[in-house]
């Protein structure tokens, strides 16, 4: 095989140095390299920190999907998810963003977010989709490195860092009162009520509220709260009146205050603020416990304190001036032996009579003293027309009995008292009630119905009827009579005696004078006399009489009509009768006077005792007719209560509390529609907003 | 001739004096710098061809690691976002029963990549010295292995269309991961390992053996 000729090679020998044949592609794998190891290290130092919150339940966490956020930004994700050494709760660690963990502080809140739904509005409805998430809280500091932390079953209502001031309030009764409930100031949500606590001895309800920066500011020692109860209806001399706070508190309740005094110290940490059941009770209180050099004086009465309670006011011409601070009876030792007398300790505060608020006793017992030389004297009167509840009032008391301040046993002077003169509705009402209910309607009845009974018998009777000749007689005379003009009325004026007849028996039967009426009748001649004692203004005394009448008419006493008109029917027969000339002249006389004297009523002349009976009867009249006439009115006046609530809930035009609360709830509503309007408007344009959030 | 597997006594370019163009195939005698017909640089064999081979191939096995250990995909459905890797990818993909699938991305992602770095690996450290395997076996390694490379790249394919395609705001979004471009550049470094490897020098390693 015969070998080409190889030409030189251009080879060099090379045993160079290995690094001087190195190629540059040697630096791809370098940088390749170094690139890793960055991202690695990266990766490692951004790992973050590894922290564990131990919850309760561990609904909805996921490893690695569950984020922790701060403020809305992700600062973490849930790493793993274990449980404690004795099951009894769930560790989930997580691993935090460095720089964020550094800032820790032992305290930090952590809690999950879950959709909730509650009357406060829909909060978490992101995590619908997205799962729940961990929110936190503190307040950052550099100091600690803690990394062990207590997870909260719920959101915490008050978060750190959250500017603001905490406060406690107690209140009697917590039974309006739930976590979360808002805090109002002057209609503005200001804070947020925490979860109310049975206090330690557990006679009162602990909650501590957050009221928000800056309203913070407004809080001081005259800070008044109370109780906003979703809504009251109030039906009061005022009208109705409706208070409705907003529809939120209406379903959660809330808290309300206001500063009704100014000035005032600021709130202190162990301040612990009462809680009043309303806004009335809150402003009341302002009154009553500005009274911290309050002046103890005492009242004593005579009579019933019924409806007078420890704390109800004490009101000086119809200004507030304290409050009644303690009621009690004691024994008094008079010349007939002891007696029972009620006493009321009251408190006046100077300040609310004027006089400087650090105004000692003396200067206020002195002022007192002078008042009282003037006239004014310590009396019960009523709250109000609807309610029982009485007052203590210093009142100017006409042609008082010069009186002074006495003293108590115990050295507090005594403000001298004069009888009350309660304008008992319900007494009132009561007692006019029981005058009709008293009235003898019945017997007047039967003595009415006897007595016509007994003319009728007297009429128709034989020896009546068979007295022609003396009828006859007295017809001619009769018809001379009747020839006059006087005497062409007698009829109709015998008509009327028997109408009035009537009502003065209706009248009498409640004194049982109908006895006396009758036996009267029978014998006329001693009716006449008795009939002539009449009252001195005897036209208004007959016109009540013709008012019980009709009213006794009224009664359905037809049987009594039926009387009447028989006893009438009779008379007129007996009159029209032939053999009236024979009628016995001792009827006819009697007729006579009958006639006279009743002319003489009807005359309104002078008569000569005015009979107790009788001004009794017509103040039973007098009552009736106004009991009468008070009903209509009453009800009139309830009418126009509903009528105007009618008026205020339909077209408003007045501005009441009622309107404006109504308005307000009408605008929240329509506020409320116009929102849900708008976000279904939203979701419709860009469905992406339900999901985003966005 | 027959079986050029089994056949000793060929004659290479280099030993008959003649150098040949990598690029357009001509011959040119030795010595000669450029080609004369495309005027690419003309070496009988390339000195540094392990070297670069050795260098893109440890560049490829490094960025071969982060694609593995880095989320290749970050999918984001309706506020959950997940991430997941290559293995991880197919180990769900298991579970969902989608065997073919996994099979597919399992042999695409894993077997031929890692099965590139040992042929390239297999064939470089047979260089320069004597092997039992034929030289043509070697050879057409080789070429399996040059022609494979361009089709790793399916899973870069994959993520780069389903990142284009998947934007939906945050419904869903897919988002590629650090594992995506360091597969990519794995592949590329790989690919590029390959092309450094001169297979002349396969043949220099027949006749030392021979010699």
């Amino acid at each position: 095989m015969t070998q080409p000729e190889v030409p030189e090679m251009d080879v060099s020998p090379a045993k160079r140095s290995p690094w001087r044949n190195l190629s540059f592609v040697w630096l791809v794998p370098v940088l390749a390299l170094i690139v890793s190891l960055g991202v690695a290290w990266q990766s490692y130092s951004n790992k973050g920190t590894l922290i564990t919150i131990v919850f309760q339940d561990a609904a909805g966490i996921t490893p690695k999907d569950t984020t922790i956020r701060y403020r809305d930004v992700i600062i973490g994700a849930v790493e793993e998810v274990n449980f404690s050494s004795d099951m009894s709760k769930v560790i989930v660690a997580a691993r935090i963003d460095k720089d964020v963990a550094a800032t820790f502080s032992p305290d930090t809140l952590f809690w999950v977010v879950r959709p909730e739904v509650s009357a406060r509005g829909i909060s978490g409805l992101s995590t619908v989709l997205s799962g729940v998430y961990i929110d936190s809280a503190w307040i950052p500091t550099t100091s600690s490195d803690a990394r062990e932390f207590k997870g909260l079953s719920e959101t915490p209502l008050i978060r750190p860092g959250h500017e603001g001031t905490r406060i406690k309030i107690r209140s009697k009764n917590g039974t309006s009162l739930t976590a979360g409930a808002p805090v109002f100031f002057r209609g503005m949500e200001v804070g947020r009520l925490d979860t109310p606590r049975l206090s330690e001895t557990a006679d009162s309800t602990d909650v501590e509220a957050f009221i928000n920066a800056p309203y913070d500011k407004f809080l001081n020692t005259n800070s008044r709260f109370w109780n906003m109860a979703g809504f009251s209806v109030t039906l009061g001399p005022s009208g109705l009146d409706l208070n409705v706070a907003s529809l939120g508190s209406l379903l959660t309740g809330g808290v309300a205050f206001e500063n009704m005094v100014s000035g005032g110290e600021p709130i202190t940490d162990d301040t612990i603020i009462r809680l009043f059941a309303n806004e009335t009770a809150a402003r009341d209180s302002v009154f009553t416990q500005l009274s911290a050099n309050s002046v103890k004086m005492s009242v004593v009465f005579r009579e019933s304190i019924s409806g007078l309670a420890s704390g109800a006011p004490v009101e000086f011409r119809g200004l507030r001036i304290g409050q009644v601070s303690g009621i009690g009876a004691f024994i008094v030792k008079t010349d007939k032996g002891s007696a029972v007398n009620m006493r009321a300790v009251i408190s006046i505060d100077p300040q609310a009579l004027g006089l400087d608020a650090d105004a000692d006793a003396e200067t206020t017992q002195a002022f007192i003293a002078k008042l009282v030389a003037e006239g004014v004297r310590a009396r019960l009167s009523t709250t109000s027309i609807f309610s029982a509840a009485l007052k203590v009032e210093l009142a100017d008391v006409e042609d008082a009995t010069p009186a002074e301040l006495g003293e108590d046993g115990d050295g507090t002077p005594i403000i001298p008292s004069v009888i009350s003169d309660l304008p008992d509705f319900t007494a009132t009402a009561e007692g006019v009630l029981q005058r009709i209910n008293n009235l003898p309607i019945e017997d007047v009845m039967n003595q009415t119905i006897s007595l016509m009974a007994s003319i009728e018998a007297i009429t128709t009777s034989q020896s009546t009827q068979l007295a022609p000749d003396a009828i006859l007689g007295l017809i001619d005379d009769a018809r001379g009579l009747i020839g006059k003009e006087d005497t062409q009325a007698i009829p109709a004026e015998v008509r009327g005696v028997i109408a009035d007849l009537r009502s003065i028996m209706a009248e009498l039967k409640e004194r049982g004078a109908v006895d006396q009426l009758s036996s009267a009748l029978v014998s006329v001649d001693k009716a006449s006399a008795d009939i002539a004692a009449a009252s001195g203004d005897l036209p208004a005394l007959i016109e009540d009489l013709r008012s019980i009448a009709t009213k006794v008419n009224e009664l359905q006493a037809e049987e009594l009509i039926a009387a009447v008109t028989r006893v009438m029917n009779s008379t007129d027969a007996l009159i029209g009768a032939e053999g009236i000339k024979d009628i016995p002249p001792a009827l006819a006389s009697a007729l006579t006077e009958v006639q006279a004297s009743l002319r003489e009523l009807r005359e309104g002349g002078a008569v000569a005792n005015t009979n107790a009976t009788l001004a009794s009867a017509r103040e039973a009249a007098d009552a009736v007719a106004q009991a009468a006439r008070d009903f209509p009115d009453v009800t009139a006046q309830l009418d126009q209560v509903v009528s105007k609530a009618d008026a205020l809930l339909s077209a408003y035009g007045d501005r009441s509390t009622f309107n404006s609360e109504t308005l307000d709830l009408l605008r929240e509503l329509k506020a409320a529609a116009k929102s849900v309007a708008q976000l279904a408007r939203t979701i419709e344009r860009n469905p992406n907003s339900l999901i985003l959030g966005r | 001739m027959e079986n050029p597997g089994n056949a000793r006594n060929y004659l290479t370019a280099r030993e008959a004096g003649l150098v040949s163009c990598t690029t357009c195939g001509k011959l040119h005698p030795a010595g000669v710098k450029t080609c004369l017909r495309c005027g690419a640089t003309l070496a009988s064999r390339d000195t540094q061809s392990l070297q670069k081979v050795w260098a893109w191939w440890i560049a490829g096995v490094i960025a071969f690691i982060p694609a593995n250990t880095y989320p290749m995909l970050k999918t984001a459905t309706l506020g959950s976002q997940s991430e997941s890797t290559l293995l991880g990818g197919i180990v769900e993909l298991l579970h969902h029963g989608s065997l073919g699938i996994a099979g597919i991305v399992f042999f695409a992602s894993i077997v031929i990549p890692a099965s590139k770095f040992l042929a390239i690996a297999y064939l470089a450290l047979g260089i320069g010295r004597p092997h039992r395997s034929s030289a043509h076996l070697r050879h057409q390694v080789y070429e399996v292995v040059e022609f494979v490379g361009r089709w790793s790249m399916i899973d870069v394919f994959v993520v780069a269309i389903l990142t284009a395609l998947v934007q939906l705001g945050s419904a869903a979004s897919i988002h590629p991961g650090i594992a995506a471009v360091s597969f990519a550049l794995s592949v590329a470094f790989t690919m590029l390992s390959a092309q450094s490897f001169d297979a002349r020098l396969i043949w220099d390693a027949d006749k030392d053996q021979d010699q």
